[in-house]
């Protein structure tokens, strides 16, 4: 076999947390060097210390450290890296980013800059979606600009809608309106809401359909054309539209929609274009129809529950693609097997979800057969109140649904973390929850369970 | 899944292949030590034991964390002696912090111009010219006292602040990253 020129001798990781840590270990595993950038208060974080190479790129705020992109393609350049991994978040989904690395001769590890950038922008996402061919949920055409237009949008596809904030993502910018006289405000704040976090107010208007099930399918492409899907992921366990835990494969998808469903999504890519891991999220709705939500143009924070049952690495096809190699597989390799299951554990208190900073004083990951944790803490840590909430993944992986879920109340309980509040408690309770048990979950599962357990349900 | 907060990796090599501190520290001496510092309320204890130099500073603006820094230094010639040179005064606000620095770390007296960003240091405008200081220049507050090239762009430091600069951290040519001291000023 040649060998590849384009072979990555070392990558930047622009992130930080545990996902920066899962870039690593993968490189260890391809024997690429890795460098690691961090801000100041991140100076003890897992992924500086098993990093090669470590640079401080600017103090603890997100903006002047891991969003600073002249910080990020100066430290690239000292180091003379070959690829910058962009992991999720942060400038994962940033299309300028990406044109900058290319400008500077530095490969992006994700599709192209115009493909972020067209997905970046979920109302054009829906219309060139819908073009390719995939069904999506009826809505307004474009962006909705004033009440009125609104209320004329909101009347011939039917209450309830739900409002959507056009540059938004991981559930932000979100407003469900069930008549008309809650639409006027819902717009004002959802367009505020997306304003204040992602710079831009626009929004569109969706059907929002009852008690749907959110079903992912994960796609791998390569830069020759080739695409293939790896199976779905359920997730449809969330809590203000954020996901606490996931699983595959859904309870629900009999082989034949998956194979609709993963036709759809890899048709869809091609014509788009798509190289690179990413996700095409659906909603599911109860008579089994699937609708197109938006697509998630890099590797996703519940990506492990699909590398369990499919055996894959994601991160290494993600660099096996970026260096220029083909995809090597077709869909008929796609084997799935047993069952997977994810719990996020954030540092929060597991009843009232305020988030809980401080030093972990005890610490101990669970093991066995089946178990893995995808984490960037240990003993003495201090978790900061600068960043994201979650601390650690934990993920099982068993023949059936039943035993994984046994496997995950074991793993959970040999997860000790003190020192600091963290929603192991709360996964621990779902778990016993014969609803969740029994494999009927949808995204009202937390409103029902939480609910239940005498909390105050979240406000959508 | 344990890791040392202990041990020390010297800020003026955070841009270079990261390297480990020598295999001469003894994480139960540390500990030790630490606790020493903190259960007599001390802000700085140093000490020196068999060619190798310890030194620990409480950062009273950090909470009750201190942090060390160990020195690994060539073995002496003579036969070496344990000293141990005790507290200064009780912790109270310290230097206004930057960040784990070797040298800069016991200059609590000088004014230390850290980076801003990262990029590479140079001392002079061009290869050929003159540095724009040196060691017992004077400075003001618009002096400009380094260049640090980021993404081919030439950005001129300057000293905001006035004194004369007694030491400088790093050399010319080095990668530098946020926060890392470059010189240190008397004022």
């Amino acid at each position: 076999m040649a060998s590849n020129p384009r072979k990555f001798k070392k990558i930047l990781i622009a992130n930080r947390g545990e996902i920066a840590c899962r870039i690593i270990w993968t490189c260890k595993e391809m024997g690429i060097k890795t460098v690691a950038v961090h801000s100041d208060v991140d100076r003890d974080s897992l992924h500086v210390r098993f990093a090669d190479e470590a640079a401080c790129i600017g103090p603890a705020p997100s903006a002047q450290s891991y969003l600073n992109i002249p910080a990020i393609i100066s430290t690239a350049e000292i180091f003379n890296v070959d690829a910058i991994h962009p992991g999720y978040g942060f400038l994962a989904e940033s299309a300028y980013f990406a044109e900058i690395c290319e400008a500077c001769n530095i490969k992006f590890i994700g599709p192209s800059a115009n493909v972020i950038r067209l997905m970046g922008d979920k109302i054009e996402a829906r219309r060139v979606m819908h073009e390719a061919g995939l069904p999506i949920v009826p809505g307004s055409s474009g962006g909705v600009t004033s009440e009125e237009e609104g209320i004329k949008v909101a009347r011939e596809i039917g209450y309830p809608v739900i409002v959507k904030a056009s540059a938004g993502g991981g559930g932000r910018g979100m407003r469900i309106v069930r008549s008309e006289h809650e639409l006027g405000k819902a717009l004002e704040t959802a367009s505020t809401e997306a304003a204040a976090a992602f710079n831009d107010g626009s929004v569109y208007i969706e059907h929002y359909i009852e008690k749907p099930r959110h079903i992912e399918i994960q796609v791998l492409a390569d830069e020759f054309g080739e695409c293939i899907h790896l199976g779905e992921r359920e997730c449809s366990i969330q809590r203000r539209h954020q996901k606490l835990m996931e699983e595959a494969p859904s309870t629900v998808l009999t082989p034949e929609l998956r194979k609709k469903m993963g036709e759809a999504a890899v048709g869809a890519c091609k014509k788009l274009g798509y190289s690179s891991a990413g996700t095409v999220e659906f909603l599911l709705d109860l008579q089994g129809n699937f609708y197109f939500m938006e697509m998630n143009t890099r590797i996703q924070v519940e990506h492990p529950v699909t590398e369990m049952v499919t055996l894959a690495d994601i991160v290494r096809n993600q660099i096996r693609i970026a260096e220029g190699e083909p995809l090597g597989y077709t869909q008929e390799d796609l084997l799935i097997v047993g069952h997977a299951i994810e719990c996020r554990i954030n540092a929060e208190n597991p009843e009232t979800f305020a988030p809980s900073p401080g030093t972990i004083s005890a610490f101990n990951l669970p093991g066995g057969p089946g178990v893995r944790v995808d984490t960037f803490v240990y003993s003495g840590y201090q978790v900061t109140p600068f960043y994201d909430s979650l601390i650690a993944k934990v993920i099982v992986h068993a023949r059936t649904r039943e035993l994984a879920i046994a496997r995950m109340k074991r793993a959970l309980e040999a997860m000790v973390i003190e020192g600091i509040k963290t929603t192991i408690p709360l996964h621990q309770k779902i778990m016993d929850d014969p609803r969740y048990r029994s494999g009927d979950i949808g995204t009202d599962f937390m409103e029902y369970f939480l609910t239940k357990n005498g909390r105050k349900a979240a406000a959508p | 899944m344990a890791a040392p907060k202990e041990q020390a990796e010297t800020s003026n090599r955070r841009a270079r292949p990261a390297q480990r501190p020598a295999a001469s520290v003894n994480m139960e001496e540390l500990r030790e030590l630490i606790a020493l510092l903190r259960d007599n309320g001390l802000a700085e204890l140093e000490l020196e034991n068999e060619g190798f130099r310890v030194r620990l500073r409480r950062d009273s603006a950090a909470g009750e964390a201190p942090y060390v820094v160990a020195a690994p230094q060539p073995a002496p010639a003579h036969v070496p002696e344990k000293t141990a040179a005790a507290a200064v005064a009780p912790s109270g606000p310290t230097h206004p912090g930057t960040h784990a620095a070797t040298e800069a770390s016991g200059d609590q007296d000088l004014h230390i111009i850290s980076s801003p960003i990262v990029g590479t240091f140079y001392r002079s405008p061009s290869p050929a010219a003159d540095a724009f200081v040196k060691i017992g220049s004077n400075v003001e507050q618009d002096t400009v006292v380094c260049i640090i090239e980021a993404m081919k762009l030439m950005n001129e430091i300057q000293a905001e602040t006035t004194g004369e600069v007694v030491k400088i951290y790093v050399e010319n040519g080095q990668p530098v990253e946020y926060g890392q001291p470059l010189f240190g000023i008397k004022s």
